[in-house]
């Protein structure tokens, strides 16, 4: 048995060490990352994938609405075919009814094929209580079943281990000394299962959607081992969670366009079999096997009736959220949910198994969005898991301290002088006190991994007064907006574009009355307060007024532009909020795409540079050829690999999670470097804070530069 | 409902070889069971994965496995004619052709030979529809899977052919309709592919002109 790895932060942190030490998963993870990526791309390019998953995401939600109905209309139909259909409210009541199918037809030995609704209620070690043999038939869940182990990927489910492990595991059950030629070892495996399949006398299999227009299952397979389950047992039981329930061949047809090209990159796996009612079984005395279809709730009803958390019920179980997320790629499946792996596992977590368990791993989430970008359901991954993070937060929050926060987030000036207060008693970089991204935090330095950066002499506000510059006849009106870590750290980057658009006749204000966005209020467990100062934000600005409101924080604009028309969405300031996420605008976008700068607008400087994609600038605001452009225009733009990769910083996730957001700061630099540049731009402070820290940390000669300051240099005189 | 033209036939092929789907185009039937005859005397010798009793054992396979010293082709839904046609041939270079019973031959079977009632070309796929279990016991438990498929047809893709799925389906009966995407495979251990898992080690299909 595993141990318990989530019976506290503590043990879960520990645990990820042992994963971020396993040369053979690390290369192997990293191998596939990169992989999928490409085999993704290329898969994708005979279908509109935007449309199919608004399409998916729409089919769900729709029968998400009328689940009774279309179960009730399924078992209609399936018992017209002659199958018996059976509903189980809960994990324990569908491990019953099987453990009771199983002994009304006097079963010894069972097959099954791969079904994560299993795992999730725990049928085996159920039905091996009444002394039946369950065998796995699946390669993957086969090789992990030997070893006793849990899957560590919903369709992979051996990825971790090497074919040395297999070969260990497939010589001590066969008694043989067995090569590592891993032809060999599925060879080993055909030889071994095909008398499980013949003596058998059940078969249990999942199912991928269960149509209710005409009471027939369909599974999603590779290997043929599904088939011979369902097939040559004289009984065969499906366990199938309702959220499967699809109500025409049309909608399951749309998903299959979709979940093997997410989950594997193929266009059709193998074998699609619609299996319908039951059929002339050789074994029964009585011709026709039996087929039985459990359908399990398990929390999936009330999940369906949850304004915000109904989305999950889209999830097609194809795997692709772990397969782009980088904290994955560094500590493996075992480390990253209970049963269900990913994005998706953390969120399930919470509401099939342990809550508390689910917090802890919830907090393993840089928020790179990589999740949502591939999700075949189009599921808010990123922000389900920060809802289940601020529940936890919520609970934890003491008074004093949320008040204290209060009354500093609502008065900018009095933040900004604690800020100073702390100012002066600082350390200089190296060993000072650290920071958050944008708010001060005293914190016992354990993340040495970046040189940490000193808040700045003066704030961009303080220096508002002699910077704002006189621009006497504009064609266009903008406002800044600060966000904090450029206001109270890296005031230089906002001056560089308030330098660049005076220079091209554009007026600058910088409204006194904004505060930080809200966003790392959340982290805080300040979720009434996020509102409060988005409320105060939107009233600082007189958003009509302005052409646009321009921010040079990637995370700040993404946040305003998505969440505040969510968070007041009525009321007397929901007008004025809905201006204000609008007229926001990242300050890529805003020179490539309304100044429309170009190279003839700066000098060619010649200078080598790379560029890191933000997440919030390329993924949550969907920007990607802006800033690469700008860069070309004034440089030459050396494209390096995975540039959408995160760089760690995750805002808080680089102070909880160093010894992961480290790796992927040290994969980022490798890979700037090996482009030969001599600087790196990007988007966002958060990213400089942890990539220039990094450069820093490693003496190397890589500068790193917000775009508005590569900008601002090579500016024409 | 469009005919299928060449441009489509065109896509399948290219669409099953990806996939390690073997294409052949032949006249007529009779062109059609000759290469199945070929077929199973141009592979190795079927391994029996079960014990057999009472059937008589080859050499081991390099798996060192039992093997069939009799090959066995399988051909259930075959019509009187072809299937007397093909077992005629078969008789005559010593290959046993049966047509029912292929539950007494889990062990496995040289060659497994059935219709598919259509096929998608964007994905190189076949699709194969029964009520009777010796069909669906042909196409998984031999070692070289065959389909007969004529080009008339091949529909264009997988978004289209709802329709044609409810028809094949059908209600009210037991049915089993599958999409098949190439031989068996897997890339369970350490992600590199192998093609013959569980199911069957090769796919042919036997494109017909008509």
């Amino acid at each position: 048995m595993q141990p318990d790895i989530l019976k506290s932060s503590a043990a879960y942190h520990e645990s990820l060490h042992e994963s971020l030490e396993n040369t053979f998963l690390r290369k192997t993870l990293d191998k596939f990352a990169v992989d999928y990526r490409a085999n993704r791309t290329n898969i994708f390019l005979d279908v509109p994938e935007r449309e199919l998953i608004a399409q998916i995401a729409e089919d769900r939600d729709r029968s998400c609405k009328r689940l009774d109905e279309l179960y009730q209309q399924f078992k209609k139909e399936a018992e017209k075919r002659g199958a018996k259909v059976h509903f189980a409210e809960t994990a324990d009541d569908a491990n019953e009814i099987i453990a009771q199918i199983a002994q009304d037809n006097k079963v010894k030995s069972i097959i099954k094929s791969k079904s994560m609704t299993a795992e999730e209620t725990l049928l085996n070690q159920r039905l091996e209580k009444d002394g039946l043999e369950v065998t796995e038939t699946d390669l993957g869940e086969w090789i992990i079943q030997l070893r006793g182990e849990p899957p560590s990927h919903m369709v992979m489910p051996a990825i971790h281990l090497s074919r040395d492990e297999v070969a260990e595991d497939f010589s001590r059950a066969t008694q043989e000394r067995l090569s590592n030629d891993i032809g060999k070892l599925v060879k080993v495996s055909r030889r071994e299962l095909r008398p499980k399949f013949i003596q058998a006398d059940m078969g249990i299999s999942g199912a991928n959607f269960a149509i209710a227009e005409n009471g027939s299952i369909a599974l999603v397979t590779n290997e043929g081992n599904d088939r011979l389950v369902t097939t040559l047992p004289r009984v065969h039981v499906a366990l199938i969670g309702i959220e499967k329930l699809t109500p025409t061949l049309e909608e399951a047809l749309t998903a299959l366009q979709m979940l093997p090209r997410n989950a594997t990159s193929q266009r059709l796996t193998s074998y699609v079999s619609w299996i319908g009612g039951g059929g002339a079984a050789c074994k029964n005395a009585y011709g026709q096997r039996q087929v039985h279809f459990v359908f399990l709730d398990n929390g999936r009803v009330k999940i369906a009736k949850d304004p915000l958390f109904s989305q999950v019920l889209r999830c097609v179980r194809c795997g692709a959220c772990a397969n782009v997320c980088p904290v994955y790629r560094l500590v493996g499946g075992h480390k990253m949910g209970n049963i269900y792996i990913g994005a998706i596992g953390i969120i399930l977590s919470y509401f099939f198994f342990d809550k508390d368990k689910a917090r802890i791993l919830a907090q393993n989430c840089v928020g790179c969005e990589a999740c949502s970008d591939v999700c075949a359901g189009g599921i808010e991954l990123p922000r389900l898991i920060r809802e289940i993070r601020a529940c936890a937060n919520d609970e934890e929050g003491s008074p004093r301290v949320e008040s204290l926060i209060s009354s500093v987030m609502k008065n900018r000036s009095l933040f900004h002088t604690l800020l100073k207060f702390a100012k002066f008693g600082q350390r200089p970089v190296t060993g000072g006190t650290p920071f958050m991204r944008h708010l001060p935090h005293i914190f016992a330095p354990k993340h040495g991994f970046i040189a940490l950066p000193a808040l700045a002499r003066h704030s961009f506000r303080e220096r508002w007064g002699k910077i704002c510059p006189s621009v006497p006849d504009p064609q266009k009106h903008v406002a800044i907006f600060a966000g904090c870590a450029q206001d109270f750290i890296y005031p230089e980057q906002l001056e560089a574009a308030v330098k660049l658009l005076a220079a091209h006749n554009i007026a600058v204000d910088f409204p006194d009355a904004q505060t930080c966005c809200g966003l790392p209020l959340e982290a805080l467990g300040q979720r009434a307060l996020k509102v409060e100062v988005a409320r105060q934000n939107a009233k600082a600005f007189d958003s009509l007024y302005y052409d646009a409101i321009i921010t040079l924080c990637a995370s700040c604009a993404s946040h305003i532009k998505h969440a505040y028309p969510k968070l007041i969405e009525s009321g007397e300031d929901a007008f004025r909020t809905q201006a204000f996420s609008q007229k926001i605008t990242d300050f890529a976008s805003y020179v490539h795409d309304e100044l429309k700068l170009g190279a003839e607008s700066f000098i060619a400087s010649g200078e080598k540079v790379c560029y890191h994609a933000s997440c919030h600038l390329c993924r949550a605001l969907g920007v990607r050829t802006a800033p690469r452009a700008l860069i070309q225009s004034c440089a030459e733009y050396v494209p390096a690999a995975e540039e959408e990769l995160c760089c760690g910083c995750g805002g808080s996730y680089m102070l909880k999670f160093p010894e992961v957001s480290s790796q992927l700061l040290d994969k980022k630099l490798e890979m700037s470097a090996a482009t030969g540049a001599s600087r790196l731009v990007v988007d966002c402070p958060g990213c400089i804070m942890q990539l220039r820290g990094g450069a820093e940390q490693k003496g190397m000669k890589l500068k790193v530069s917000h775009l508005a300051e590569l900008l601002a240099e090579n500016m024409k005189p | 409902m469009a005919e299928s033209t060449p441009a489509l036939v065109d896509v399948f092929k290219e669409k099953a070889a990806l996939v390690a789907a073997k294409v052949t185009e032949v006249a007529d039937l009779s062109q059609a069971m000759r290469y199945v005859v070929q077929i199973s005397e141009e592979k190795p010798p079927c391994e029996l994965l079960a014990p057999e009793p009472g059937t008589q054992l080859g050499p081991l396979s390099e798996n060192n496995l039992p093997t069939r010293i009799q090959p066995i082709i399988a051909a259930p839904d075959l019509d009187d004619e072809g299937f007397f046609a093909l077992e005629k041939t078969c008789k005559a270079k010593g290959i046993r052709c049966i047509r029912n019973g292929l539950h007494r031959y889990l062990a496995g079977f040289d060659v497994g030979l059935v219709w598919a009632q259509f096929a998608i070309a964007d994905s190189g796929t076949c699709v194969v529809s029964t009520t009777d279990e010796e069909v669906r016991l042909a196409t998984m438990i031999c070692e070289s899977s065959v389909l007969l498929l004529r080009k008339s047809a091949i529909k264009a893709n997988l978004a289209s052919i709802a329709p044609q799925l409810r028809i094949l389906q059908g209600t009210g009966n037991p049915e089993s309709t599958t999409f098949i995407t190439g031989p068996s495979r897997t890339a369970d251990i350490e992600r590199v592919l192998t093609i013959g898992v569980h199911g069957p080690l090769e796919l042919h299909i036997i494109l017909l002109e008509e």
